[in-house]
Formats: structure tokens, C-alpha cells, sequence
């Protein structure tokens, strides 16, 4: 089979155009356009319900779209979902795991489900445990592991069939801070070794630290997309935070140092601090702290 | 290309977790399956049946049959539903299933099919339970392709209703108004020739009526209603049709 299309740029691995999807009288997402590019670590960042889950299980061809177009790697998930269903691994929010089994088994499951050659089974299981060094955890049931290795267990599992894309639906959401950098890491290893990253995300720190290019979303809509600096850029690079006459905080961004200072001559004796605009403030600034 | 050996291929992948779950607990899913066809036997083709002016005999070759059908019935229904109710709601599993690249014939030929080998092995313990208790009892090597087809097309049944349901609540209504009325008036512990007029055109148009008429038929040799055959395989291809039309479009 061959792509849909052919005139598309090389480096666009999704294109997401004009995508709605309604739940009745509610636009979950609402036209919303982008495009991954391939071999990069492309973020999501909302508050709950933002629409990003939606967006996810749309392109992973889970969920139905009202309208709009999506294409991943050329083929389009409406006609072609099977070819779509080849090149894409996902670890979904909610860990998707057969507890009655033991992680070999699960692993091998996934193995199955994707038509990994029963030749080719083995060595790829073992691929895939080592880059995650659960070697010791193989034979113990599921519902045994803590959360933390459940997680990676599932992530494994999603990238069992080595994906051109993965897709991470919050995929540190209630692991501690240890398990959250082991994960991230995971993160830097696979997209060093050519797959494309597709995470969604309400932390900040995370998006931060681990996406090339950034897309915030709230109510069903991208407000801002680009890389980390990109967004600082519309926002301001440096803030100057500091207590209003009531005590709450308030933040002010500037396009560079000298203007920053500028204002902070102005407060007087009132105590500021000044630093680098981080994704929270922009994100804070966009979306009028929305953060669920 | 899409051959029978492909989708052949793709239903073991698919079953291959829930076979190999049978396979380490056979013990647990041989008390599950057997324990209530057996009280069958025992409360009424002994107990109700020793109370017969005739004895019990004829009574019990007359229910084995009849229990070799409920039993696939009871093998298969609750527990694919209940499975594909967890795999959608509590473990998004089933949205993992949906996501490989598998044909939706295989997902649904998978997913019941280790339904049907529960029934299988069920019926083929309740077989020869049967064939130690009554001599009157034959047993044609059809019966296995009956308890083949009837299992199926209850799991499927199963498979649709795990795929209707959106809580555990809604699945105890496909309990009371299906399972327990085809339990007890489908012709598994008596006549449904016996039943007034009305009531036996209702329990005619339910599916465990014909299973149990066709396994009647061929174990105590009494030639096989041909008509329920068709009835049977209409059923198998009503419900594996809407397990697939509600996977295609999205709707579980």
C-alpha cells in the first residue's frame, strides 16, 4: 500500500488538519491543525480535558473524528488504519495490562497482536527489556509490580514492535520522582534511536525538559505551539515576579533584561525576584491559569 | 491479502493470552464451568427425576443433553462479557486490541475464542459424566461441532453484550432478561412442547432452544430438527455481524 499522499514534506510524519471531535453538543476538540515532524519529541500540554487524550486516541484511530483529516506517515486514519496501526505504539493514561498474566506474557501478547515474525520474537522482547532493565520482574504477574514498573512494563509493551512513532498519553502521571526520570530517560533513549515521541503531558517541568516543540492546548483548542523558546518569545523571555498590596503573586514578562529591570526599579522597596520565563509562565499567561 | 490463514494466524494472536490463561489455571475454569451444570444433574435428574413414577433413567438421558447445552451457554456468556467489560472500562485493553493491526474478524474470532474452548472442555467433562450415568445416552462425534458452533455463538453473544454495557449493572439486566430465561425454559430440563402456545413461540425464537433440540437429536437418536440448524447458524452470524459493526465503527 502506499501513502496518501506524496507532496507532503518529508520531515511531517502526523498531519493533523482541521480536527473536530464532538461528544454531542460538546467539541472535545475543536479544528484543531498541527504536524509532527519526523524524529522529534513533539509535546501536548493541558489541563484535564483539555482535548489532548482525544486528540491521542483520534490519530491512534481509537476514537472517531466529526471531521477533519489526519495523516500519519501518508496514510489516512479514516481508510487506511491499519497501515497507521503498523507504524504507531501507544502507552495509553490508564496502564492497559493483563494482570492475570505475567509481564513476559504480557510482552509477548503485544508481540503477537503486532505480527512480530515468531523468528524475530524473541530477540525483540529481549530488545526491549533491556533497554528498560526489567529482567528480574519477567516472570512475576502483573498485579505484583509497583505502579512505577507497571508503567514501564506498558511501555515496553507499546514499543515491543519498534515504532517509527510512540505516542505517551501522560506517561508519568502518578509516579514518583525517581520513576519520572527513569521514564524521561527512556524517552531520550528511544527518540535518540530514530522514533518519533508523541507525549502528552500536564506537567510543565516535563514538557520542558524532554519536547523539542511544544503544543498547548485548553477547551478543545491549540493556543500556542512551538519550541520552548518559541512560546517564551510570545509571553517574553524574562519575568519579574513579585506580591501585589493583597499578597498574591503576580507576573510580569518582558522581551529582554533591560525592560525587566526597568519595571523592577519602578516596585521601589517591594521585594520582586527576576528569571527566565519558564513553560508555567507561559503556559499561565496563555491560558489565564487554567492549570486543572 | 485477507486468506483464511491470516485470519487464522491473527485469531490465535489474539487468544493467545486468554488460552494461555486457561492453560495455567484448567483446574479453576473446570470447577467454574462444571459446578453448575452438575447441580443440574444432581437436583433434578436425581433429585426431581428419583421422584418420578418411571425412576430417574429416562429422565436423565432426556436433561444430558439438554445440560450439554446450557452448558455452553454457561461456559461462554459470563465469561466474555465480563472480560470484555474490564478489558473496555477498567483496563483499556481492548482499545490496545483495537489499535493492532489485526482484521476485526480476528479480533472477534479471538476474543471468543477461548470462550469456545471453555465450552468445549465443559461439555466434553459433562459428556462423559453423562456417558457413566446413562447408557441411554450416544454420542455422535456432530455433537463436538454443535458444542463448536453453540459456544461460539454464545460468546459472541458475550462479546456484544461486553461491548453494550458501560458498567457491571447493565450487564446483570443481559442476565436476567436473557440468560436466566433461556437457563431454565429452552428445552434444557423439559419439553417446550409442554409449555402454552405463546410461551413456546418465544422460547422457539431463543437460540438455546435449537441447541439443545439439535443435541436431543443427536444423542438419543431422535434425528435432528434441521430447521433449528439454521436457526442456530443465523443467530452465530447475527451476533458475530454486530460484534463487527460495533468494532468497525467505533462504537465500543
Amino acid at each position: 500500500m502506499t501513502p496518501e499522499t506524496t507532496e507532503k514534506p518529508d520531515d511531517e510524519i502526523i498531519e493533523v488538519q482541521d480536527l473536530t471531535v464532538r461528544f454531542g453538543d460538546l467539541a472535545a476538540v475543536d479544528g484543531i491543525s498541527f504536524s509532527v515532524r519526523r524524529g522529534e519529541i513533539f509535546g501536548f500540554l493541558g489541563p484535564n480535558g483539555a482535548g489532548k487524550t482525544t486528540t491521542i486516541r483520534t490519530i491512534t484511530t481509537i476514537q472517531r473524528m466529526t471531521s477533519g483529516r489526519i495523516l500519519v506517515d501518508g496514510f489516512d486514519v479514516d481508510k487506511d488504519y491499519l497501515e497507521v496501526r503498523k507504524r504507531i505504539g501507544i502507552a495509553q493514561q490508564h496502564i492497559s495490562l493483563d494482570k492475570h498474566l505475567t509481564v513476559r506474557q504480557n510482552i509477548k501478547q503485544h508481540a503477537l497482536l503486532h505480527k512480530i515474525p515468531r523468528s524475530e520474537m524473541d530477540a525483540r522482547i529481549d530488545r526491549a527489556v533491556e533497554l528498560l532493565g526489567l529482567d528480574e520482574y519477567m516472570d512475576r504477574l502483573v498485579d505484583e509490580l509497583s505502579g512505577g514498573w507497571k508503567r514501564k512494563t506498558s511501555i515496553v509493551c507499546s514499543m515491543v514492535h519498534e515504532p517509527e512513532i510512540l505516542l505517551l498519553d501522560e506517561p508519568t502521571a502518578g509516579l514518583d520522582t525517581m520513576s519520572r526520570h527513569v521514564l524521561w530517560d527512556l524517552v531520550r533513549t528511544l527518540n535518540g534511536r530514530g522514533t518519533t515521541i508523541f507525549l502528552t503531558t500536564h506537567y510543565m517541568e516535563e514538557a520542558e525538559l524532554l519536547c523539542d516543540r511544544v503544543a498547548i492546548m485548553d477547551h478543545g483548542r491549540i493556543v500556542a505551539m512551538g519550541t520552548v523558546d518559541e512560546l517564551r518569545d510570545i509571553v517574553g523571555r524574562v519575568t519579574v515576579e513579585t506580591t501585589d498590596a493583597e499578597g498574591r503573586t503576580v507576573r510580569r514578562h518582558f522581551a529582554d533584561r533591560g525592560s525587566a529591570r526597568t519595571f523592577a526599579k519602578s516596585l521601589g522597596d517591594r521585594y520582586y525576584s527576576m528569571r527566565r520565563t519558564t513553560l508555567e509562565d507561559v503556559y499561565l499567561s496563555i491560558t489565564g491559569g487554567n492549570l486543572a | 491479502m485477507t486468506g483464511p490463514l491470516t485470519i487464522l494466524d491473527e485469531t490465535y494472536r489474539v487468544a493467545w493470552g486468554d488460552l494461555v490463561y486457561i492453560r495455567d489455571n484448567i483446574g479453576e475454569v473446570l470447577v467454574t464451568c462444571l459446578v453448575g451444570p452438575l447441580l443440574y444433574l444432581l437436583a433434578f435428574g436425581f433429585g426431581l427425576g428419583g421422584s418420578m413414577e418411571q425412576g430417574s433413567s429416562q429422565y436423565i438421558a432426556f436433561i444430558i443433553p439438554g445440560i450439554i447445552a446450557l452448558t455452553t451457554l454457561s461456559a461462554t456468556f459470563s465469561t466474555v462479557s465480563m472480560k470484555i467489560l474490564l478489558q473496555r472500562l477498567f483496563y483499556m485493553s481492548f482499545d490496545e486490541l483495537k489499535l493492532c493491526p489485526i482484521h476485526i474478524s480476528s479480533m472477534v474470532l479471538g476474543k471468543t475464542l477461548a470462550g469456545t474452548v471453555r465450552a468445549l472442555i465443559s461439555c466434553t467433562a459433562i459428556m462423559a459424566i453423562g456417558h457413566l450415568v446413562s447408557p441411554d445416552v450416544t454420542f455422535d462425534p456432530w455433537v463436538f461441532v454443535v458444542v463448536l458452533v453453540a459456544g461460539f455463538t454464545f460468546s459472541c453473544f458475550g462479546m456484544l453484550a461486553g461491548m453494550l454495557c458501560n458498567h457491571t449493572q447493565r450487564l446483570n439486566l443481559f442476565n436476567s432478561i436473557a440468560i436466566i430465561p433461556m437457563t431454565f425454559l429452552c428445552g434444557t430440563l423439559f419439553d417446550v412442547s409442554a409449555l402454552p402456545d405463546g410461551a413456546s413461540w418465544v422460547v422457539y425464537a431463543l437460540p438455546l432452544t435449537h441447541v439443545s433440540g439439535i443435541m436431543r437429536g443427536l444423542m438419543l437418536d431422535t434425528g435432528v430438527p434441521f430447521d433449528s440448524v439454521l436457526i442456530l447458524l443465523a443467530y452465530t452470524a447475527a451476533f458475530f455481524a454486530a460484534c463487527y459493526w460495533l468494532i468497525r465503527t467505533n462504537r465500543c
